[in-house]
């Protein structure tokens, strides 16, 4: 499969309907989290025949229930291990699917998780390929695709 | 029944264990869990368990590092993985090793027992 058949809103919304019951409700107008909204990002690199990574974001409201439906647990019996394990898994599955949709010969590395507020993620020496928002009961999941471009 | 749940990710880990939970085919099962291939290689000498449920990428000892590091010991029980990478030359690579199956993330239980139907 090339790059640009990758369908980033297909292979989300199928892991949060499979994983944790939940519907992503196609393309968002807005990719942008407000700046005073606590985010978290998941990020797997992939090295090989593809170079690059993908980024999976979700709001800290989102992060709390994606952990709970993950864990069966409520809100206050989780831990903050607990939803960077969540959301990391999450991009786990995402960039796995990803590497697996472009066949070749590539290693996906393990996930890395950032939280905060008012952050970019930026990867250096790569491009963003393919960059959505999808909307989940009025929570904004942002997906990203990166290629490693080398003229950078 | 005892099975074996490999995963570095504890979401992961109780995503199994939950699925597991509803099927009729493992019911009453004892699960008992590792965070990498090195302990899961450590557990089942121990616990020996009637099957295995690895990932395949973890950090210390992959899952594939693991099957490998069993069948040199002599000692493999049932084993499949979970993983959320799925490629032609990975289904070949754990078939050749002795994996009975190789489940793809995101999954159901739907598809982890009819998985399961082939290593139980």
């Amino acid at each position: 499969m090339q790059l640009a058949e990758i369908e980033l809103d297909r292979i989300t919304g199928d892991i949060f309907a499979a994983i944790l019951g939940l519907t992503l409700d196609g393309h968002r107008a807005s990719d942008t989290f407000p700046p005073d909204e606590r985010v978290v990002t998941g990020v797997v690199q992939i090295t090989g025949d593809f170079e690059g990574a993908v980024s999976v974001q979700l709001g800290e409201n989102l992060a709390l229930r994606a952990a709970q439906l993950m864990f069966a647990l409520e809100p206050g019996e989780l831990t903050d291990e607990e939803v960077t394990d969540t959301v990391g898994e999450l991009a786990n599955m995402a960039g796995g699917n990803v590497k697996s949709a472009l066949g070749g010969s590539s290693t996906l590395s393990l996930p890395s998780v950032t939280a905060g507020r008012d952050y970019r993620v930026t990867l250096p020496g790569t491009v963003i390929k393919d960059r959505i928002g999808q909307d989940c009961d009025g929570d904004l999941v942002v997906v990203a695709l990166m290629q490693r471009d080398d003229t950078l | 029944m005892k099975i074996l749940v490999v995963d570095d990710s504890k979401a992961m880990r109780a995503i199994v264990k939950r699925a597991l939970s509803t099927l009729d085919r493992v019911a009453g099962a004892t699960i008992v869990e590792a965070v990498d291939g090195k302990e899961a290689f450590a557990t089942a000498q121990a616990e020996q368990p009637d099957l295995i449920i690895s990932d395949w990428n973890m950090p210390e000892m992959t899952g594939i590092e693991l099957l490998q590091a069993l069948n040199d010991a002599g000692s493999c029980p049932s084993f499949g993985f979970v993983t959320s990478e799925s490629t032609p030359e990975m289904h070949e690579l754990a078939r050749s090793n002795g994996a009975r199956f190789l489940v793809s993330k995101p999954f159901t239980p739907e598809a982890l027992d009819d998985a399961l139907a082939s290593a139980v």
